[in-house]
């Protein structure tokens, strides 16, 4: 059983990931702020990340989220992504941050999961 | 004159072997047709049309059409005009356009969903029969879905452009097809935006539901059975399967049923209900939430905010 670490971004965040696993699910374990789950099958989107390093696999993914020229330059989604190797990833601008910043009717969530370095467009926005 | 029923949804899933399985083997609707692409129609046991979900093979998730069952094929033509008369396009398809369907009409809903109203479908019958039957037929898979009960569409509202394709939904189909407003979520510093809404043709409180989202899509489908029992097998099956449960099994505010979310291998949110709810008719009174009680409403025993309900969908 092949054991991969996974880098977000240039942080010295990492966390382990086994060869059968998907990037997504061994994430879920330790809640990674900067990376949302949702339906954990290809479907909805919220997981987009870029790989920057490494080799990976990846499943059957919506074109709706990413798209053959993103699929090329190393975008893909977390939920439909084994890794090959150790892997350098980044992630992707995320739904609520969007969400937020087009409707008031959703709140910015109290949960860490979805705090984020973009924090500070939604509060420029809100204000 | 009347829509009796959604009468199908056509769904896009990525991968159609994954998605019979979860369809047949865990919620337990039942394959009746597939064509040479790989297309699929499915029943549930107590549905007796030939088919209420199509599953097609596609590079993206999410819904392709839904479509209504009116009582008899003239009113399709009285419908056409009402359709035309409110401002929207729409077509006439020709019989079996909607496989296994007489003629249909086509148009889209102000969301930008496809939609389709039709009159006839290829007969099949209940599982169980017409003559003496037994109260449920042997023989069947997972959940043993009875049948599909209602759709939840994601519709786009933005209030700085002054966008509120859920208002829009409600005012066609109240206006043009009849349904009535069982529920609603109204948000704004003076309610003014009409941000969800439950709408019926039958007698239970939504046959279709239409929510607020930055882009058009799909929330979720969600399958009937019998009580709270069922449900909370349903989740026991979920979990031995491995299947990705969103929600676990809790009572609404809104239409008093209870319920269970699970996400379908392609990402598409399913719901398995139980209960009436409550009796639905034209002359109730709206019920009304507020934006503060939404979460209340979605989720009546905690209120938690649980924002990827609404922000996670195909």
């Amino acid at each position: 059983m092949s054991h991969f670490i996974i880098h977000v971004g240039e942080a010295e965040d990492s966390f382990p990931c086994k060869g059968e696993q998907t990037v997504l699910h061994a994430l879920a374990s330790i809640h990674h702020k900067q990376i949302r789950a949702g339906c954990h099958g290809g479907g909805c989107g919220v997981c987009r990340i870029r790989i920057l390093k490494g080799d990976f696999v990846v499943g059957c993914m919506s074109r709706d989220h990413v798209n053959n020229e993103d699929e090329a330059s190393g975008i893909t989604l977390a939920c439909r992504t084994w890794p090959r190797s150790h892997l350098v990833i980044q992630p992707m601008d995320k739904l609520p941050v969007r969400l937020t910043r087009r409707f008031s009717l959703l709140q910015i969530i109290p949960d860490d999961r979805v705090n984020s370095s973009r924090d500070e467009d939604v509060e420029a926005w809100r204000s | 004159m009347a829509v009796m029923r959604l009468g199908h949804v056509r769904l896009n899933v990525l991968s159609i072997e994954e998605a019979l399985t979860h369809y047949t083997d865990i919620l337990g609707l039942i394959e009746t047709s597939r064509d040479p692409d790989g297309t699929v129609y499915l029943k549930g046991w107590d549905e007796w049309d030939k088919y209420s979900v199509i599953l097609a093979p596609s590079d993206r998730a999410g819904v392709q059409h839904i479509a209504f069952k009116v009582e008899k094929d003239a009113e399709l033509d009285a419908y056409r005009k009402r359709i035309e008369s409110y401002g929207l396009e729409v077509e006439e398809r020709e019989a079996n356009a909607l496989p296994f369907c007489g003629r249909s009409l086509f148009l889209r809903l102000p969301s930008g969903h496809e939609c389709f109203l039709y009159a006839e479908k290829q007969f099949v019958g209940k599982s169980v029969g017409t003559l003496n039957p037994d109260p449920w037929p042997d023989g069947l898979k997972g959940a043993g879905a009875h049948w599909l009960d209602h759709v939840m569409l994601m519709c786009e509202v933005d209030p700085a452009r002054g966008t509120n394709k859920v208002a829009e939904n409600v005012d066609f189909f109240g206006k043009v097809l009849d349904f009535g407003l069982a529920e609603q979520v109204v948000a704004g510093p003076q309610g003014e935006i009409q941000a969800a809404a439950w709408m019926f043709c039958t007698t239970t409180p939504h046959d279709i539901a239409f929510g607020a989202g930055p882009r058009a899509g799909l929330h979720h489908i969600s399958f009937f059975l019998e009580d709270w029992s069922d449900i909370l097998k349903t989740a026991d099956l979920l979990a031995k399967h491995r299947v990705k449960v969103d929600v676990t099994p809790q009572r609404h505010g809104i239409t008093r049923g209870a319920t269970t979310y699970f996400f379908d291998p392609s990402g598409n949110r399913n719901e398995t209900f139980a209960g009436l709810g409550y009796l639905s008719q034209k002359d109730m009174p709206t019920i009304t939430w507020n934006e503060e009680n939404l979460w209340r409403g979605i989720f009546y025993h905690t209120g938690d905010i649980i924002g990827d309900f609404l922000g996670v969908y195909t």
